[in-house]
């Protein structure tokens, strides 16, 4: 086949990633890497860095308006990116020095978990928080936004911050080891474990995911898996997709469109499993 | 309103990103159209991307570490040029926040925006090879 169907057929699929992934408020990385490692050709060494990049392009792109409006917060993600970005740099090293069929199974129990989890998952808007801990309140990890729904400022605070600590040190892992960015990871344990409202968890997931995407970028960039033909389409599309989707927002049935990632998810996972397998 | 280190880096992210977009948008028209020649022929790709990135790197000679930046005259790898400011621009930003904790008298903060950049630049290093 022609060198340049691929890219022509990256930017289509990338372009309707962008769109789902807006729609059903997950990010691109985790349908990226499984479904673009499952249905092309590209080793999964030059999928998963073009995976890291494309999260971090996403959360970049997102993360002015977020932090300028208060739906994401630096002194929240800051001492928890750093542990990330280690622990990503880790997964990073561990995901390149693995054989690709040990990768290939690993990804895909790891995807239908991923689907298993947001199957299963129910978020709290406004967790309780009854006394932030010492080690918050340390690192100055609380502050206020304003809710333009509810028409008020909501005063947060975390608890649980160390059990915070270990969970982002396991994401980052898994983050720079399969390059699915983590917003499927970080929204939960911000929101359930350390809580956070749901808002700003979701906003700041962003924020952190930039630090731990970079540092694993680097170690896949200094290897020389960084490939363009892969990378540009695929951020282009997925950058155009998301303008688009954020128009379609208000029209689309968000539980709808849930179901189909969550669909595309088993599929690929599913896929990703029996190329382990060398089926 | 939002905290000043919270705007701040805002806009270094919005500045760094346009950049970083239009760079790299330009680079893969350049890429792409064949306007610079590249390193590893288009045809011979689509043969070699299916091979583990050791194997990719030692049948087509493509750089490790930073020596891509020798070969920004090739049309594949003037790409990266786009890639390495995104990646670039978020260091920038945690090591802008440095003395603005420590203005605020966040010293804490302070210190991990410093780890931070510290980490960043010991994986942009080489370090871990």
């Amino acid at each position: 086949m022609d060198w340049w169907v691929w890219p022509v057929a990256l930017l289509a699929v990338t372009f309707a990633m962008g769109i789902v992934a807006v729609l059903a408020g997950v990010g691109g990385g985790v349908l990226f890497v499984p479904i673009i490692g499952a249905f092309f050709p590209f080793h999964l060494d030059f999928v998963r860095a073009a995976g890291l990049l494309l999260a971090l392009t996403a959360a970049l792109s997102a993360a002015p308006s977020l932090l300028r409006s208060g739906l994401a917060s630096v002194r929240l993600a800051l001492p928890l990116t750093v542990v990330s970005s280690i622990t990503s740099i880790a997964g990073a090293l561990l995901g390149l020095a693995l054989p690709t069929g040990a990768l290939q199974i690993a990804l895909g129990l790891l995807i239908l978990a991923i689907a298993a989890v947001m199957w299963r998952s129910r978020a709290s808007v406004h967790p309780q928080v009854a006394r932030a801990d010492p080690l918050s309140m340390a690192l100055g990890m609380h502050g206020m936004y304003h809710d333009a729904a509810l028409g008020r400022d909501v005063e947060w605070k975390v608890h649980r911050t160390a059990a915070g600590f270990v969970a982002f040190a396991g994401i980052g892992v898994i983050a720079g080891m399969f390059g699915l960015g983590a917003g499927w990871a970080n929204v939960p344990a911000l929101n359930l474990l350390m809580g956070v409202p749901l808002k700003l968890a979701v906003g700041t997931s962003g924020f952190l995911l930039i630090g731990g995407a970079t540092s694993a970028a680097w170690i896949y960039l200094e290897r020389g898996a960084v490939l363009p033909m892969l990378v540009v389409p695929s951020i282009i599309g997925v950058m155009l997709g998301a303008k688009v989707g954020v128009r379609l927002l208000k029209a689309a049935k968000p539980a709808h469109v849930r179901q189909v990632v969550l669909i595309l998810l088993v599929l690929a996972g599913a896929r990703a499993l029996l190329k382990g397998f060398g089926i | 309103m939002a905290p000043i280190e919270d705007r701040i880096s805002a806009r270094w992210i919005e500045v760094g990103t346009h950049v970083a977009f239009t760079i790299l948008v330009l680079s893969f028209a350049i890429y792409a159209l064949q306007i610079l020649d590249p390193l590893v022929p288009l045809q011979d790709l689509v043969r070699l991307w299916q091979l583990p990135v050791d194997r990719f790197v030692a049948q087509t000679g493509a750089p490790t570490g930073w020596a891509w930046l020798r070969l920004l005259g090739k049309g594949d790898y003037l790409n990266l040029l786009g890639v390495a400011v995104f990646v670039v621009v978020t260091i920038a930003c945690y090591a802008r926040m440095v003395p603005l904790f420590i203005r605020e008298g966040k010293r804490t903060q302070a210190l991990f925006a410093f780890l931070q950049v510290v980490v960043l630049l010991a994986a942009a290093s080489g370090l871990f090879r």
